[in-house]
């Protein structure tokens, strides 16, 4: 058998721009891209970082939680099995569009004349679905250890409440991803975006303790009404109750997803007319 | 004699030369700065709605503990990655080759990157003040700076071990993503080691950061001077240098065999 005949037959290619080219382009490009560019997608950096590092996060803060405020583990166990899904949303994000620039091939990406929102748009569905793994597993922690119950009557409005949580996670960090395109060091933004959450979003401190003019940027960052959503749900509060948060949440993260596009399109012309879609 | 100050002047240029580039580095900026600052506003929010729980003196137990973690994280971070940006810009093959002793080199870089991280202290109080109206009056204020440079000291060599033992391993940021938060909690920096289980006890007594963070809280806020810690400091930073340079040897020998200095 030669080595040609043993290679699988390739399907047939779909003609550029249909819908079809389109779609195959936003699941397997969104495969491609995670596994080429999101550097901890490896057992040796996933497991510290993604499973690790969560863990510890819900532990730490529980513990002063408890000792600083007096209110339950519950309190801060399920803000930040929450809040984990960042490590995925905003650094996955963040690394999928920047390290384009960093490993050099964005600018063969970008001369292609695929759909850019195909391109754009399948870089989430990897995100999301690892954002989920690590919340599910931030919240099979606190079960464990925390003393976290969870309502079993409204277990489906809190996974659409995580969902929609994550998504807007993960639209947040595709805008970061996007200033990267311009940044020299795109993850500092990222850094600072993770810890700004555990401050304003309602993590870790209720947002009624925190200062009139912090509650009003919380109301337009990503985990704010999806976070009150899911501790809702939690307690058995159903969609007529929480819907109205859900939606929010999901307004605020389609407006970033949105937002995020705009960016990576203004950048990659900006680039082009500049000749500095390389420069570093 | 000459020995003894080439070596001191060895250290003295590396801790100068870490310290300069750190503060070039956004990254080093973020943590020994921003996010303990992050930090402490939490922990500040958090202790006001519980009522001051730890006392009279909790604004400024919350901004030691969190400027501490602050130093934890710059130590960490800058001890982990030590080796290994020596190993992605090519020059440790250099480093190791030279005449000069390479723990000293190593020695000098994790002092500097400890030394670092207590900017995260200066950091924390100065937000403390500023904005939720912390007092500032430590209890003992000459044993303060001597706290702090038997802190650095345990930290850096700490830090040196750390860095060593990261040698065979090729993710040693990932490490240091997973040790941040342990270290945190074992050695009782913002919640008080009474306050959590007690077999985690045996575990923080081990560790240099404990007895850094009672030498420092202890200058501040208690009532008898710390010396017990600071003593307690000095013995683990000898303790963790000597490790340190067995493990050293050990893991270059191993490196060189197997030609996997540049690789690991």
């Amino acid at each position: 058998m030669t080595a040609a005949a043993a290679l699988p037959a390739l399907a047939r290619p779909a003609a550029p721009g249909t819908l079809r080219a389109n779609l195959r382009l936003f699941w397997l490009g969104g495969i491609i891209s995670y596994r080429a560019l999101f550097n901890w997608a490896r057992p040796s950096i996933y497991i510290p970082t993604l499973i690790g590092a969560p863990t510890f996060q819900i532990l730490f803060f529980a513990a002063l939680g408890t000792y600083a405020s007096g209110r339950d583990a519950s309190f801060f166990a399920i803000g930040n099995s929450v809040q984990v899904c960042a490590m995925s949303g905003i650094y996955g994000m963040t690394m999928a569009i920047a390290n384009e620039r960093w490993f050099g091939t964005l600018h063969a990406l970008l001369a292609t004349p695929a759909s850019r929102w195909a391109i754009f748009g399948g870089r989430f569905l990897p995100f999301i679905a690892n954002g989920l793994l690590v919340s599910v597993y931030g919240f099979t922690i606190s079960w464990l250890f925390l003393g976290v119950r969870l309502e079993p009557s409204t277990l489906g409005v809190l996974a659409l409440a995580l969902l929609v949580t994550v998504f807007s996670c993960s639209a947040i960090g595709a805008v970061q991803g996007g200033l990267s395109m311009r940044l020299r060091d795109g993850l500092f933004g990222a850094n600072m975006l993770v810890f700004l959450f555990l401050l304003f979003c309602g993590v870790n401190i209720p947002l009624e303790v925190l200062p009139g003019w912090m509650q009003a940027v919380s109301n337009v960052l990503p985990f704010t009404h999806g976070l009150q959503a899911v501790r809702g749900a939690a307690v058995g509060a159903g969609l007529d109750e929480v819907g109205g948060l859900i939606l929010i949440e999901l307004g605020i993260g389609l407006a970033y997803a949105v937002l995020a596009f705009g960016l990576f399109s203004y950048f990659e012309r900006s680039s082009r007319q500049h000749a500095t879609l390389d420069v570093r | 004699m000459a020995g003894l100050r080439r070596n001191a002047r060895l250290i003295w240029r590396v801790w100068v030369f870490t310290m300069r580039s750190f503060l070039a580095s956004e990254f080093f900026i973020l943590t020994a700065i921003l996010q303990p600052i992050i930090f402490a506003s939490i922990a500040f929010f958090l202790f006001q709605a519980g009522g001051e729980r730890a006392g009279e003196h909790t604004l400024l137990f919350a901004a030691l503990g969190t400027g501490m973690m602050g130093v934890w994280s710059t130590t960490l971070f800058g001890c982990g990655g030590a080796i290994q940006w020596h190993r992605w810009e090519g020059t440790l093959e250099l480093l190791i080759a030279a005449p000069s002793r390479y723990d000293m080199v190593l020695l000098g870089q994790t002092l500097g990157a400890s030394t670092f991280g207590f900017y995260s202290i200066g950091a924390t109080i100065a937000w403390g003040m500023l904005l939720f109206g912390m007092p500032l009056n430590a209890a003992f204020p000459l044993l303060l700076p001597v706290a702090l440079a038997v802190a650095i000291l345990s930290l850096g060599c700490l830090g040196m071990l750390l860095a060593t033992s990261f040698v065979l391993y090729r993710h040693a940021n990932a490490l240091s993503n997973l040790l941040e938060y342990p270290v945190w909690i074992v050695t009782g920096m913002i919640v008080p080691l009474a306050a959590l289980p007690g077999w985690l006890g045996p575990i923080s007594w081990v560790l240099a950061p404990t007895w850094a963070m009672e030498a420092i809280r202890g200058s501040a806020i208690a009532t008898t001077p710390p010396l017990l810690a600071m003593l307690l400091c000095l013995l683990l930073a000898a303790i963790y240098y000597l490790l340190a340079r067995w493990v050293l040897r050990f893991v270059l020998d191993k490196a060189r065999r197997d030609a996997t200095l540049a690789l690991a």
